[in-house]
């Protein structure tokens, strides 16, 4: 045993040795290796996109939504967008006894209207721009449901005339809109009095006014989209939606707001892998076949050198393992200089996708996190190792008296 | 008597046959060849290209096995030890040169002369002293720090014969050292060896077409007649046989 592990260390050191003189002449080598190191770099910063832009995305949604709180649609109705509800249906459901009243004895409900609205605004040159972006009317009992919402700036819009207060993604998006400025929406100007806050979550990306004048402005009568309950805490959610599904008067869709955002979060990150993913695989395995050539180019150009390791009595293992690490060292550096510049560059950085549901623009962060940036390197060495195992296979059984020849 | 000679013998080859595979063609290289060489010989072998002397070292230094036959170092057969055995047998017992040196050139003379020691169980301060001795040895210890790109074709060849002999192996085994190099520097080589064989009781095999190597070598074997007489005597024994 003792004597097992006394080998198995020397084979140890003696890879070691080998790998220290490779690290020594990898410099000379790094030219003839950069395609490779090239490629593998380009996967990982696509891998890495992915990754922080999907976790960036999910931290969004995910910060969305209330745990008490459920959000009722029209049945059938997959986003707010394509809800329709009457008031009388509201009622029903607000005079229910699960549901929450506040001091004043009133149900605590938040109507609201959603619209993919037009945004006109002027730049500082005068030139006007049009923006799709998410309108959201809103009732006084709305700020209930919106416990981190928080006015950046201004005061919120007065009831009863044309006042929206922006989302803060969207004031950092585009500068020119501030408090006191003006925009058009459907085609009347409305007035920026605030800009809000809501703990980065998906609301920051939208447009805030009266639910009154947007059903106005917008020709939808008196009906609304959606409304949200806040319930009572020993409530029986399936009780609940069995009584409400029942009820003739009613043809609605019943769901907590949390788990409506985590399943808005869960279709758009399986959009975005199902397109990164495969255009990253693909990559990948032209890196591989990058790393796979450089390495046997390398085994190739060194032959006599291995041939000569082997002659002073390395033995082959202790060889294979070097050019092992070789390949992973390639595989490091690629994978390092595709990390990193995301690192610099990108961290914080705002993306904005089209929301696969409402066709309105989400903004959000990219989340380059440690775990992230680890994952992808682990990627990139695996890229390395897959396709430096041929060549160190290669490179074990190379013979010696052929590579040795002078002539 | 018979087990005093055998205690003499340092490398062994029985009945060799070695033949390699060219396409369909079958080339022999040897065929039922027999050499035996005594502890502290050195031997020069000679003869023109292509008759398989640098298969012969390399069969004696375990870098390529037999098609049959027996290869005894030592009263050792390594023609049947495993490919990681031999590695390690190799780097305990057998120095190469070459005609090319095949020093790394990332590597300064001092590093260079290191790496057979990477295979032994020395620290690394052990490692630098015997590598300044073998150094000092082959007289190259001012030269230690330069890269291999930085000294003359002599003065690589015996950083090479450093390497070699830094393990202190029995048998040092050389192709054509000397085939590179000058009349004078090939002189200064061959003392050097000569100084290995007699001082330090090295057992030397060195394949050369140096005319000259016969005022070096204690025993010249010129492969062409060696193969031929040998074939006669195999000849005439069976002739007496039958
Ligand atoms: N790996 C090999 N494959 C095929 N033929 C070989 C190989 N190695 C040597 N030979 C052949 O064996 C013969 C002897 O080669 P070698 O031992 O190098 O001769 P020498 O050193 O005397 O010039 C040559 O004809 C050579 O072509
Ligand atoms: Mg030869």
């Amino acid at each position: 045993m003792v004597q097992l592990i006394n080998r198995s260390l020397a084979k140890v050191k003696q890879a070691m040795g080998l790998a220290t003189i490779n690290l020594k002449s990898f410099p000379h080598r790094a030219i003839a290796s950069s395609v490779s190191i090239l490629s593998i770099a380009c996967v990982a910063a696509v891998i890495l996109s992915v990754l922080a832009m999907t976790q960036g995305m999910v931290k969004t949604l995910e910060k969305t939504g209330l745990d008490d709180t459920l959000i009722v649609m029209r049945a059938g109705a997959i986003s707010e967008l394509q809800s329709v509800m009457f008031p009388a249906e509201v009622n029903i459901l607000a005079n229910h006894a699960q549901v929450l009243k506040n001091n004043d004895n009133q149900a605590m409900v938040s109507a609201e209207m959603f619209v993919n609205a037009q945004m006109l605004y002027l730049d500082k040159a005068g030139e006007t721009h049009i923006e799709k972006l998410a309108l959201r009317g809103i009732s006084k009992g709305t700020y209930r449901f919106r416990p981190h919402f928080k006015m950046a700036a201004g005061v919120k819009f007065k009831t009863g005339i044309r006042q929206v207060i922006i989302g803060q993604a969207i004031a950092r998006k585009i500068p020119e809109l501030t408090v006191g400025s003006t925009i058009t929406l459907g085609g009347a100007q409305w007035f920026v009095s605030g800009i809000f806050s809501d703990n980065n979550s998906v609301f920051e990306s939208e447009l805030w006014a009266d639910i009154g004048m947007i059903q106005s402005d917008y020709q939808r009568g008196n009906t609304i989209q959606s409304v949200r309950l806040a319930l009572k805490k020993n409530t029986d959610i399936t009780a609940l939606n069995k009584e409400w599904q029942d009820d003739p008067r009613l043809n609605l869709r019943i769901m907590y707001e949390k788990q409506f955002f985590a399943s808005q979060a869960e279709d758009l990150t399986r959009l975005i892998r199902w397109v990164g993913f495969p255009v990253a695989f693909i990559m990948a395995l032209g890196a591989m076949v990058a790393a796979l050539n450089t390495m046997y180019a390398t085994i190739a150009s060194r032959s006599k050198e291995i041939a000569t390791h082997k002659a002073i009595g390395f033995s082959g293992v202790a060889i294979c393992f070097s050019i092992l690490f070789e390949a992973l060292l390639i595989a490091l550096v690629g994978g390092l200089l595709g990390i990193l510049p995301l690192y610099f560059i990108f961290d914080g950085w705002t993306a904005s996708t089209q929301d696969a549901n409402n066709l309105s623009q989400m903004l959000f962060n990219f989340e380059l996190t440690v775990g992230l940036m680890m994952q992808t390197l682990l990627f990139s060495i695996s890229i390395g190792l897959l396709g430096g195992i041929l060549p160190a296979i290669k490179a074990m059984s190379l013979p010696v008296t052929v590579a040795l020849r002078d002539n | 008597m018979q087990n005093n000679n055998q205690k003499k013998v340092a490398i062994e080859l029985i009945n060799i046959n070695k033949s390699y595979q060219k396409g369909s063609n079958k080339v022999v290289v040897h065929d039922n060849f027999n050499l035996s060489i005594a502890k502290g010989e050195f031997v020069a072998l000679m003869g023109p290209s292509g008759l398989g002397k640098s298969t012969l070292l390399n069969l004696i230094g375990g870098l390529d096995l037999p098609t049959s036959g027996s290869v005894i170092i030592d009263n050792q057969r390594i023609d049947t030890l495993s490919e990681g055995k031999l590695s390690t047998w190799r780097a305990e017992n057998i120095g190469f040169v070459f005609q090319s040196h095949h020093l790394l050139p990332v590597l300064t003379a001092q590093g260079n002369v290191e790496l057979p020691l990477l295979l032994t169980a020395l620290n690394s301060k052990q490692r630098k002293q015997h590598a300044s001795l073998a150094l000092r040895l082959v007289g190259m210890e001012e030269r230690a720090k330069h890269l291999p790109k930085e000294l003359s074709g002599g003065q690589e060849q015996r950083v090479a014969i450093a390497r070699a002999i830094v393990s202190d192996p029995k048998i040092i085994l050389c192709d054509e050292p000397t085939g590179n190099l000058d009349r004078k520097t090939a002189d200064e080589i061959l003392t050097l060896l000569t100084t290995l064989n007699k001082y330090f009781g090295k057992t030397i095999v060195m394949v050369t077409h140096d005319l000259r190597a016969s005022e070096y070598a204690s025993r010249v074997i010129n492969l062409e007649k060696y193969i031929h007489d040998s074939k006669q005597n195999q000849l005439s024994a069976v002739e007496v046989n039958s």
